[in-house]
């Protein structure tokens, strides 16, 4: 591999994959994939300076938090929970238009007492004695859960990691309520589930991020401008920030 | 006479060592349930954690006063006063990366004189700064006990207590609720008794439609009566002088003796009875203060750490840049929610001594 070579992470698979290759591909930076869906190299016609790979959404936030890969297309929401403060070893370029998503706080709709954040506050405080153990929020965004939580004042709870389907979780009993993504909200209705009145911590979207942690040398910064300039409705000087 | 790192730390392990008191090392290694317990997952978060086979987690020591009260109440020393000093490492997270910190301190358990205990701590805090030069610091001290006082003079609702209280020490939280709190709502008086089955049936039937057990979370009854508990609440509001007044105390920051003229004068003209939560803090204060040479204290109504078991006088000392290098105070609540079956007087400081040596060093 060449080491001036550009590296964008793209999502390997779903909506996400299809999303980015079209909005690339508008950009008359068509995006191939030539071994097709098993194959985790690809690259752009008539950008031999760029090498393409293809990665689940989240490992993409791993990897630009980190700085292994130069650019990448993920959710928002994803550099958020990645890890904490994560936002501050990206720059995000472009909001994309698609993949929204909103993360919320919902709650079984049978709690008719708990519409706001600090409903919640009240029913954490005395849950513990009431029930001899903490009150259970059951999520895959750990960080952000945290922080909001913590913004809230509410300590006294304990985070069930879920790695799919959350939503279920009350219902199974794993936890008491969730934390999760949400787009039209069906999924968490059909759980009989209720997103409190100020319950929304992020707006996500895809973006195009760029990495601050990555290995920038002049020639790559360069390249980094050029490609930009070509997706368009980018400001030059994205490198500045590196 | 400017003394060298390695001296510093020699006075260091004096002070804990000295003869009145007993130098302890609680293991490193640690159960993580007790912390999480007492704490949640606000401070969990900053726990490094590791998980045995069986599931079962541990945690590098994160701090030294939790073991030390937990060892106590295990050692049967319940009656018995105790005073224990710690000098060692501590582990946590810190934005996600592990750190190792070095931390001093002073316990006082089941002390039968509860305030010379807490003038020993701040004392010993004192001594412990001076050996690193910082014979001055700015000291902050907050009143847990002053405000559980004056909040339960108010006469208010007991719900509406409950949920000051526990915001209090929480800036951000005590705010919110205190704009809830001035805005007057137009909500109607609270429901008849027999609606509280009707809402009852319909909480049930809501859960058991959405597959919800009825026992392993919050129950129907429990949900019913905070429904009824919330109406009642709004349409009895905090009484607006209330508020007022909650707002006005959680203002004062001024030199002891200011602050707690004006909160006297605040208690007095709305009739509440604080004279002696007052004067207890009033007399640490002095005795802060009398300590040469001086140092800067300031009163903070609204200071409290955010862990629950603090009671009554609590405090910080900052450094030059504001750090603190030492905070504190009394916590008579921790060994009960240990599991002490009688009341337990707690009081003690940590010391941070990374921080004290990088102040003394700033001063050569």
């Amino acid at each position: 591999m060449n080491e001036e070579q550009l590296i964008l992470a793209v999502p390997s698979k779903g909506r996400l994959e299809e999303e980015t290759r079209r909005v690339f591909g508008e950009s008359r930076l068509p995006i191939a994939r030539p071994g097709g869906a098993r194959s985790y190299v690809g690259s752009i016609k008539n950008q031999p300076q760029v090498s393409v790979r293809f990665y689940p959404a989240a490992e993409i936030a791993r990897e630009l938090i980190m700085g292994a890969i130069d650019i990448g297309v993920t959710g928002s929401d994803l550099i958020h929970e990645a890890a904490e403060n994560g936002e501050e070893n990206v720059v995000f370029v472009k909001p994309l238009d698609f993949g929204q998503a909103d993360v919320v706080v919902a709650v079984p709709d049978a709690w008719i007492d708990v519409t706001q954040m600090s409903d919640l506050a009240d029913v954490a405080s005395d849950f513990r004695s009431r029930h001899g153990r903490w009150l259970r929020i059951a999520t895959k965004y750990v960080h952000l859960t945290r922080k909001f939580f913590a913004d809230h004042g509410i300590a006294e709870y304990r985070i069930v990691e879920s790695a799919g389907a959350t939503e279920v979780s009350p219902a199974a009993g794993a936890a008491d309520l969730i934390v999760d993504i949400t787009s039209s909200g069906e999924t968490l209705a059909a759980n009989a589930l209720r997103i409190l009145e100020d319950g929304l911590i992020m707006k996500s979207e895809a973006n195009l991020i760029v990495s601050k942690g990555a290995d920038w040398t002049p020639m790559k910064k360069a390249q980094l401008e050029a490609l930009l300039s070509i997706m368009g409705g980018i400001p030059p000087g994205i490198s500045t920030q590196l | 006479m400017a003394k060298s790192p390695g001296e510093r730390r020699a006075a260091m392990v004096r002070l804990v060592e000295s003869r009145t008191v007993t130098r302890v090392a609680p293991p490193l290694l640690l159960p993580a349930g007790p912390y999480l317990d007492l704490a949640g997952e606000e401070f969990g978060r900053q726990l490094l954690l590791t998980t045995a086979n069986n599931g079962i987690e541990y945690c590098l020591r994160p701090d030294f006063t939790l073991p030390i009260a937990k060892s106590y109440l295990d050692d049967g020393m319940l009656g018995v006063p105790g005073a224990y000093t710690y000098l060692g490492p501590i582990f946590r997270q810190e934005n996600g990366v592990p750190v190792e910190y070095d931390q001093a301190g002073l316990e006082l358990l089941g002390q039968p004189d509860a305030d010379s205990a807490l003038d020993q701590v701040l004392t010993f805090a004192r001594w412990a700064l001076a050996i690193y030069d910082v014979t001055a610091p700015n000291v902050r001290i907050g009143g847990v006990g002053l405000f559980e006082s004056f909040l339960a003079a108010m006469g208010i609702a007991p719900q509406w207590q409950q949920r000051i209280r526990h915001r209090f020490g929480h800036p951000h939280a005590m705010q919110r609720l205190m704009e809830r709190l001035a805005q007057r709502s137009d909500a109607v008086a609270g429901s008849s008794p027999d609606a509280r089955e009707t809402i009852i049936e319909i909480v049930t039937d809501n859960m058991l439609q959405s597959g919800l057990s009825l026992v392993g979370s919050r129950q129907p009854e429990e949900i019913a009566d905070r429904y009824i508990e919330k109406q009642a609440l709004d349409a009895t509001p905090v009484p607006e002088e209330m508020v007022a007044l909650l707002v006005d105390y959680l203002s004062v920051v001024d030199t002891p003796g200011r602050a707690f003229d004006s909160i006297w004068k605040m208690a007095s003209g709305a009739g509440l009875d604080i004279e002696e939560p007052l004067m207890t803090v009033r007399n640490h204060a002095a005795a802060l203060t009398a300590l040469s040479p001086k140092a800067e204290v300031v009163f903070d109504a609204s200071f409290s750490p955010r862990l629950d078991y603090y009671t009554g006088v609590v405090f910080e000392m900052t450094g030059r840049h504001g750090e603190v290098l030492a905070s504190g105070g009394e916590y008579d609540r921790l060994l009960n929610r240990l599991g002490a079956t009688e009341p337990v007087t707690a009081s003690g400081c940590a010391l941070w001594t990374d921080r004290l040596e990088a102040e003394a060093g700033l001063l050569e």
